[in-house]
C-alpha cells in the first residue's frame, strides 16, 4: 500500500453559520490522481482554499505527509511541497514565458538570497524540459500576456511543474478550453501521473474519463461518495444528487 | 535579444557621458540648475522602482525625500555661521534663539523641550547617515504593516498620500525644532576632508552627477537580479507568486525601502545643491509631480523616468521664463502630461523601446531579402 501524501481529517469552515465545507475527511496516496467532483456550490474550490491556506479552517487538520500544515500561510504551504493552479489562469503577464518559469524554478524564497544574477544552469535545463512538456518551446521568448487562453493555462501548469511540488492541486484546468486543448491538457496531466500526487477539480466529464482513476464526490460541503469511475457512475446517491438519473455522460 | 540589451547599456552610457560633459558647455548658474534637475532625475528613479517595478504607486515619495533633506539640513544648519554667531562657541540654530523663552539656557541640550534631538547632528556624518536610515526605517515599518495586511493598489496610494501630509503637518507644527514652514535656511556647506561643497562649484555638480550614475546603474542592475525579477512577477500576480512560495510582503517591503533610500539620498543632495530644506518638499503637489515625471519618461524604465524628470524640469524652466507663458506654463506641463498618458502610455522610454525593436527586427528581414535576391541569380547562372 502506498504512503499517504495528503491526509485531510474532519476539515471544515464556518462562514458565519454557513458551513461551506463540513467534516470532510479523505486520504490521497502518494502518486495518486484524484478527481474531485461536485455540483456548483458543493465546496470543491473552498476545499482547495482550505488545503492551500487561502482560507483558514475552523475545524479539522490537514497533513502533508507527516507535517501538519493546517492554517499555515500560503507561501509556507507552497514551500512545504504543495502547488496549486487556479481556476482563472494566473501567470506573470508582463514577463516572457521563460522568465515565468525561471521565477518558478527559484529554489530560495528569501529576498537577500536572491540578490544575484541568473537562475543557474540547473534551472535552465529544468525550464527547457518543462517548455517541451507544455509545448511552449517556440513561445519561450514571448510576453505571457500575448498567449492564447489555452497556452496560458499550460504555462501555469508549467509553473507548477518547474517548481516540482509533491502535491499539485488543479482547479478546473480545462475551463474555457476547446476540445483539442482539453485533450492536450489531459495528455500533460497523464504525463504527470505517478511523479506527482494530483488532485483535480473538474466539471468536464470527457476530461474526467480521460484521466480519472479515483473520484471523490462532494455534495453540500460533505463527502458523498468515493470510488472508481464505474462505482461513482453506478452509485444511486451520486445519481440523485449530482448526475441526475442519466449517469456520467 | 542580446543586441537589444547592448543598445540599452549603450544608451545608459551615453546618458552618463552627456551628464559628465554638460558643465563644459554651461556657466555656473546653469551648472547649479542642472545639478538640481539631476537630483529630480534620481527621484524619478525612485518612483520608477516602486511604481513601475513593484507596482506600488507611492503618492508620498516626498516623505522620504523630505526626511533625507531635513536630516542632512539639521547637520548643515549647525555647521552654518548663523548658528555660531550667538556668543557661544557651541552651535545653536538661530531660530531657536529667536523663539527661546526668556531665561532659557542658550545651549542645544535644553534651549527648548525638544532641542536635545539636535545634539547628535553636530556631526555631519550623523546627519548624512540618518538621511538614509530614517527614510528606510519609515518605509520598512509602513511596508511591513501595509503589505502584511495585504493592502494593495489604490489603497496603498491613499495611505502614502495621507502619511506625507501628516508628517508635513507635524513638521510645520513642531516649530521650535523644525522652524515650521520657514524650513531650514542659511545652511553651511557639506564638507569632505578639506573640500567644501559650495553649490556653485564644479565638484558639487560632479558629486550629484556621480551619485546619480551610481544610483542609475545600481538600480538597473538591481531589477535584473533574481529578486528584481521575482518582484516584477509579484507586480503581475501577487497571488500566483505567493502560491509559488514567495513571501510577497518581504519583497514589496524590501524594494519600497530601497526606493525610500534613493529618495532620501536625493533629498540630501538637494540640500547640498540648494542650501535649504522646507516642508514644501512634503507638499502633495511635489509628490504627484514626481509621478508625472516618471509617467512621461516611462515608469517601467529606470533611465526613462530619470530622463523624464530632467526633461520636464528643463522644459518648465524654459517655458516659465518665456514671457508669453509666464502665467500659463503649468498648463503647458499639464498638457504634455495628458498627451503622453493618452498617446504614449509607456512614456518616452516606451517610444525608444519600439524604435529599437524595429531596428533589431529589421536586420534579419533585410538579410532574408538578400537571400531571396541571390536565389534567381544563382538560377540564371545555371
Amino acid at each position: 500500500m502506498a504512503q499517504a501524501a495528503l491526509t485531510i481529517d474532519g476539515l471544515g469552515v464556518d462562514f458565519e453559520g454557513f458551513k461551506a465545507v463540513n467534516q470532510v475527511s479523505m486520504i490521497v496516496d502518494e502518486g495518486e490522481l484524484r478527481v474531485l467532483l461536485g455540483a456548483n456550490g458543493a465546496g470543491k474550490t473552498t476545499l482547495m482554499d482550505l488545503i492551500s491556506g487561502k482560507t483558514k479552517s475552523t475545524e479539522g487538520r490537514v497533513f502533508l505527509h507527516d507535517t501538519d500544515i493546517t492554517n499555515w500561510e500560503e507561501h509556507k504551504i507552497a514551500r512545504a511541497g504543495l502547488g496549486r493552479k487556479f481556476q482563472i489562469p494566473s501567470v506573470f503577464k508582463e514577463l516572457t514565458v521563460r522568465r515565468n518559469l525561471e521565477v518558478a524554478s527559484c529554489k530560495k524564497p528569501a529576498v537577500f538570497a536572491n540578490l544575484r544574477f541568473g537562475f543557474g544552469a540547473d534551472a535552465r535545463k529544468n525550464v527547457d524540459e518543462v517548455l517541451e512538456l507544455i509545448g511552449l518551446t517556440d513561445e519561450a521568448d514571448h510576453i505571457a500576456a500575448y498567449l492564447s487562453h489555452g497556452q496560458t493555462q499550460w504555462l501555469e501548469l508549467g509553473l507548477l511543474l518547474t517548481q516540482n511540488p509533491k502535491i499539485i492541486l488543479l482547479d478546473e484546468p480545462t475551463a474555457g478550453m476547446t476540445q483539442a486543448e482539453t485533450h492536450k491538457t489531459s495528455v500533460i496531466v497523464n504525463n504527470l501521473r505517478g511523479r506527482h500526487t494530483i488532485i483535480v477539480v473538474e466539471h468536464d466529464m470527457a476530461f474526467v474519463r480521460e484521466i480519472a482513476e479515483r473520484i471523490t464526490v462532494l455534495h453540500l460541503g460533505q463527502v458523498l461518495a468515493e470510488g472508481s469511475v464505474e462505482q461513482i457512475e453506478n452509485n444511486p446517491k451520486v445519481r440523485e444528487a449530482y448526475l441526475g438519473s442519466k449517469g456520467i455522460s | 535579444m542580446v543586441s537589444k540589451r547592448r543598445i540599452e547599456w549603450a544608451v545608459y552610457a551615453a546618458f552618463v557621458i552627456l551628464m559628465m560633459a554638460a558643465p563644459l558647455l554651461l556657466d555656473s548658474f546653469w551648472v547649479n540648475r542642472i545639478a538640481k534637475y539631476l537630483v529630480y532625475g534620481m527621484l524619478g528613479i525612485a518612483v520608477a522602482l516602486s511604481w513601475g517595478y513593484a507596482g506600488v504607486l507611492n503618492l508620498g515619495q516626498g516623505l522620504f525625500f523630505g526626511a533625507g533633506a531635513y536630516m542632512l539640513a539639521m547637520s548643515l544648519k549647525l555647521a552654518s555661521q548663523t548658528s555660531l554667531q550667538q556668543g557661544s562657541d557651541k552651535p545653536v540654530p538661530d531660530f531657536m534663539l529667536w523663539n527661546a523663552e526668556p531665561g532659557a539656557p542658550t545651549e542645544l541640550c535644553c534651549i527648548n523641550k525638544a532641542s536635545f534631538l539636535w545634539l547628535p547632528f553636530q556631526s555631519q556624518w550623523f546627519g548624512a547617515a540618518m538621511g538614509l536610515i530614517v527614510p528606510v526605517a519609515i518605509a520598512t515599518v509602513m511596508g511591513t504593516i501595509v503589505f502584511r495586511k495585504r493592502i494593495s493598489g489604490v489603497f496603498v496610494s491613499i495611505i502614502t498620500l495621507a502619511l506625507v501630509l501628516l508628517v508635513r503637518l507635524v513638521v510645520i507644527d513642531a516649530q521650535p525644532v523644525t522652524n515650521g514652514f520657514n524650513g531650514l535656511t542659511d545652511l553651511g556647506w557639506f564638507k569632505v576632508l578639506d573640500l567644501e561643497f559650495d553649490p556653485y562649484i564644479l565638484p558639487t555638480y560632479y558629486l550629484v552627477a556621480v551619485s546619480l550614475s551610481l544610483v542609475l546603474f545600481g538600480t538597473r542592475l538591481l531589477v535584473d537580479t533574481r529578486a528584481g525579477i521575482i518582484l516584477q512577477a509579484i507586480r503581475d500576480d501577487q497571488n500566483r507568486a505567493r502560491y509559488l512560495g514567495f513571501d510577497v510582503p518581504a519583497y514589496q517591503t524590501f524594494f519600497l525601502a530601497v526606493s525610500a533610500a534613493i529618495a532620501g539620498f536625493a533629498g540630501m543632495l538637494y540640500v547640498v545643491v540648494s542650501e535649504f530644506a522646507s516642508p514644501t518638499f512634503m507638499d502633495l503637489t511635489f509628490s504627484i509631480t514626481m509621478v508625472v515625471w516618471a509617467a512621461v519618461g516611462g515608469r517601467s524604465s529606470i533611465l526613462g523616468a530619470c530622463i523624464g524628470a530632467i526633461i520636464i524640469n528643463m522644459i518648465s524652466a524654459k517655458v516659465s521664463e518665456t514671457e508669453g507663458f509666464a502665467e500659463a506654463w503649468k498648463a503647458v506641463i499639464g498638457l504634455i502630461f495628458v498627451l503622453v498618458v493618452l498617446y504614449l502610455p509607456r512614456g518616452l522610454a516606451g517610444l525608444a523601446h519600439d524604435f529599437v525593436d524595429r531596428l533589431v527586427t529589421r536586420r534579419p528581414k533585410s538579410a532574408d531579402r538578400v537571400l531571396r535576391v541571390s536565389d534567381p541569380s544563382s538560377q540564371l547562372a545555371e
